[in-house]
């Protein structure tokens, strides 16, 4: 490995300086370019309003519609590697791009209609056990207990590890012979199972690596639910001799939805587009058997360099995420809350 | 208010006029190269670094920047770059890249810029590797890239001859030493469900994956190669139930498995102090195949240098001086003595060293029965036909007759797809 010199870390920094200049500079010839604009020549009232969110705005169209448009314009191209600078643009090509993603296998033998299916397995067993850790965790968590502090860190640490590590250090231990997981299945008196090599079990195996990794974070999140919650509305329902689950169901839940429904929503978003688990342990395999869509978007993509369809693949499942985003929303109205609060 | 905005203008024309300013007066260049050298690939990354700070001395105000990325990194953010129009001045990389390359027109062929007499200096196999269209596009750095059997002299004093001899000494050094019903010590181990690593069976038995660029997969050569490998695991039991490169690297360096196969690349790791404890390295063939009496085919490649199509100026003349100093007998030597990496100039593999040391003659041994691994972009569909069906072969999901026939219809499909 290359240590990390002085000189090294000295550059590092100067170029990092260098951009907050470039960037602080840029901010203020915008800045001076609205003022004369808004304020001198249209002499517009809300003048100051406007100039404080210019920047945020052209960072946003710089960084997100920007590139969101030009992912549409290549949905409605030929590009691919043998045209990859010169392709061209046109309704037939976005059409034909479109219709391949649904009539034709996405990679050799899946289908989207079964990568469909598989991701929403995925997303819903994966979601489904983060809240449900989340919530138990944050229960425990949220009680008088001694040394509380130390708990919580331990119990965040698969969130504060990087995904690459965790999922790296886990696919050794999924191995059929030295890995933990079969040692242990062995000293209890069960078969090995051969987690890697069958598709099967290699599905089930990312996602218990993605219940470890997500489970902090639905924790966290819950707590800070929890911890909100005035003790009050206990005091009173035991005075009115309720349960302890009863609380839980009359007090604890609705009173954590403003919380739990962005949480959700982002969970499922964040599963569904996980990428990072499935590639670095199976990489889609053995038999794609563990190919989800965004990991058979990566391959259609930069493996086989089908930029056109690409684009219009990833168009579909945006798609299909804001379709799920807003049935959620309406079915829970946990975003109204939010926003009453 | 106005004296607030007099302020930030002057600060602004001050920045603008003074960030190029401060640019001509100190003529600076930075020359940035892209490698797929790093942790892996043992010291040559520090290496690349000494070197390019050597060479940037001759020329005032150079600074090489050298970035290391993994080889599908490199890959893929150097096409985004070169979309762009803009990357980096210099590509140090594997020979396969060259075929999307050259498809999507972003690097340059080299034929002109370093003229006929400099390319004659290299081989012959190495400058083949990136020949496309009758165009070089490509300078060799090193050559070899390729699969060899290596042997661990304390479990096996001589390499086996063909495979029914490695078969042999396989089962007898195939042990379950804790008598816990599972083998502790293998007689070979290597990257089962890897295609990279199957090609050498499948060249044994006689087939190749691509004809020019048709693919040629449902093929009885292919069907006879995955059965013999399906036979290693479940026949003949010499190599362990799941086994990917860090599994077997791990058991090779423990001095758990007697045979490995790896490449040239890895040659350097087990020879140092702490793996010697456990391991005497030899190096040898992979067997010759008992049922065609052919020699086992290693895909050979290299490591070559690649000009960006955008590259022009004083950056293509920097890059083609830092070629040729790359090219020059002391760094190729250099490389051979301290990486063990085969040089890619005639006059540094004529050199004594190679013929001396056993570890380098067993690596150019093999190299010689090697094959050049196909440049051109469909082999991208055939490694991802072969990869599923081959995994599902080695899990005894799927028989090599099956296999073949649906690596070929895969393969025809993602070539259709990616040519459309």
């Amino acid at each position: 490995m290359i240590p990390l010199t002085w000189e090294i870390a000295s550059r590092g920094l100067t170029e990092a300086g260098r951009i907050l200049v470039m960037l602080a500079v840029g901010v203020a010839v915008i800045e001076a370019l609205a003022y004369l604009i808004l304020h001198k020549w249209l002499k517009l009232k809300n003048a100051l309003p406007f100039m404080l969110m210019l920047p945020a705005f052209i960072a946003v169209v710089a960084l997100v519609i920007y590139p969101f448009l030009f992912n549409l314009q290549l949905a409605f191209s030929n590009m691919s590697m043998y045209r990859f600078k010169e392709f061209s643009v046109g309704l037939s090509y976005g059409i034909q791009n479109f219709l391949d993603v649904f009539r034709a296998p996405v990679l050799q033998n899946v289908t989207f209609a079964q990568l469909l299916l598989r991701t929403v397995v995925w997303t819903a067993v994966n979601v489904f056990f983060h809240v449900l850790g989340g919530l138990f965790l944050a229960i425990l968590l949220n009680r008088p207990l001694r040394g509380k502090a130390i708990y919580r860190t331990l119990l965040t640490i698969p969130w504060a590890i990087p995904q690459v590590i965790a999922a790296l250090a886990w696919k050794n231990e999924f191995h059929y012979q030295y890995g933990f997981i079969n040692v242990l299945l062995q000293k209890l008196g069960f078969a090995p199972v051969q987690w890697l090599s069958d598709p099967k079990w290699a599905f089930v195996a990312v996602i218990i690596v993605n219940i470890w990794l997500g489970i902090p974070f639905m924790m966290v999140i819950i707590l800070g639910g929890l911890q909100s919650i005035s003790p009050d509305y206990y005091d009173a329902a035991q005075i009115d001799g309720a349960s302890g689950f009863q609380q839980f169901r009359a007090i604890t839940m609705p009173l954590l939805k403003p919380v739990l429904t962005p949480a959700i929503i982002l969970g499922v978003v964040w599963t569904f587009n996980n990428f990072n688990v499935i590639y670095l342990i199976t990489k889609g395999g053995p038999m794609e058997g563990t190919d989800i869509l965004v990991t058979s978007l990566y391959k259609a993509v930069f493996e086989f360099y089908r930029y056109g369809f690409g684009a219009a693949y990833s168009t579909v499942i945006l798609i299909i995420l804001l379709i799920f985003t807003w049935i959620y929303l309406k079915v829970t109205k946990g975003m109204g809350e939010v926003a009453d609060a | 208010m106005k004296r607030a905005i007099a302020f930030i203008l002057t600060g602004v024309l001050f920045f603008a006029l003074a960030v190029p300013m401060g640019a001509l007066a100190q003529k600076k260049v930075t020359f940035t190269l892209w490698t797929k050298e790093g942790e892996v690939t043992g010291g040559v990354l520090e290496d690349i670094v000494e070197l390019s700070k050597e060479f940037a001395k001759s020329r005032p105000g150079l600074t090489i920047e050298v970035v290391s990325y993994g080889v599908e990194e490199l890959r893929q953010n150097f096409q985004a770059a070169a979309f762009a129009g803009q990357g980096p001045d210099l590509l140090w990389t594997v020979s396969d890249h060259a075929g999307p390359f050259v498809a999507m027109k972003i690097i340059k062929p080299v034929d002109n810029i370093f003229g006929k007499d400099f390319l004659k200096e290299f081989v012959r196999p190495g400058l083949e590797c990136v020949e496309l269209d009758g165009k070089t596009w490509g300078v060799p750095i090193s050559v070899g890239n390729h699969l060899m059997l290596l042997y661990n002299k304390n479990l096996l004093k001589t390499p086996p001859k063909n495979t029914d001899e490695m078969i042999k000494v396989g089962k007898e050094l195939t042990r379950d030493l804790n008598k816990d019903g599972v083998p502790d010590q293998y007689g070979l181990v290597y990257n089962l469900n890897e295609p990279f690593f199957f090609a050498p069976w499948l060249g044994g038995f006689g087939g190749w994956p691509l004809d020019g660029t048709k693919p040629t997969l449902n093929t009885p050569a292919m069907v006879n190669a995955l059965q013999f490998v399906h036979d290693l695991k479940f026949v003949h039991k010499i190599v362990p139930v799941e086994c990917d490169y860090d599994a077997a690297d791990a058991l090779f360096k423990e001095g758990k498995a007697a045979m490995l196969i790896n490449g040239d690349w890895s040659l350097t790791s087990y020879q140092t102090p702490e793996v010697r404890k456990k391991v005497d390295l030899g190096v040898a063939r992979i067997p010759m195949v008992s049922q065609t009496g052919l020699w086992p085919t290693p895909m050979t490649s290299g490591i070559y240098f690649m000009l960006p199509d955008y590259l022009t100026g004083e950056k293509l003349q920097i890059a083609k001086e830092f070629v040729e100093f790359i090219s020059s007998d002391k760094v190729q030597l250099r490389f051979l003595e301290k990486h063990m990496r085969l040089p890619a100039t005639a006059s540094a593999l004529k050199n004594p060293k190679i013929a001396s040391d056993p570890i380098l003659k067993g690596s150019a041994d093999q190299m010689v029965v090697g094959k050049p691994m196909p440049t051109v972009p469909e082999m991208r569909a055939a490694w991802d036909a072969i990869r599923p069906n081959q995994e599902a072969v080695m899990a005894g999901k799927m028989s090599p007759k099956n296999a073949a026939k649906a690596m070929q219809d895969a393969c025809e499909k993602l070539i259709r797809e990616m040519t459309k």
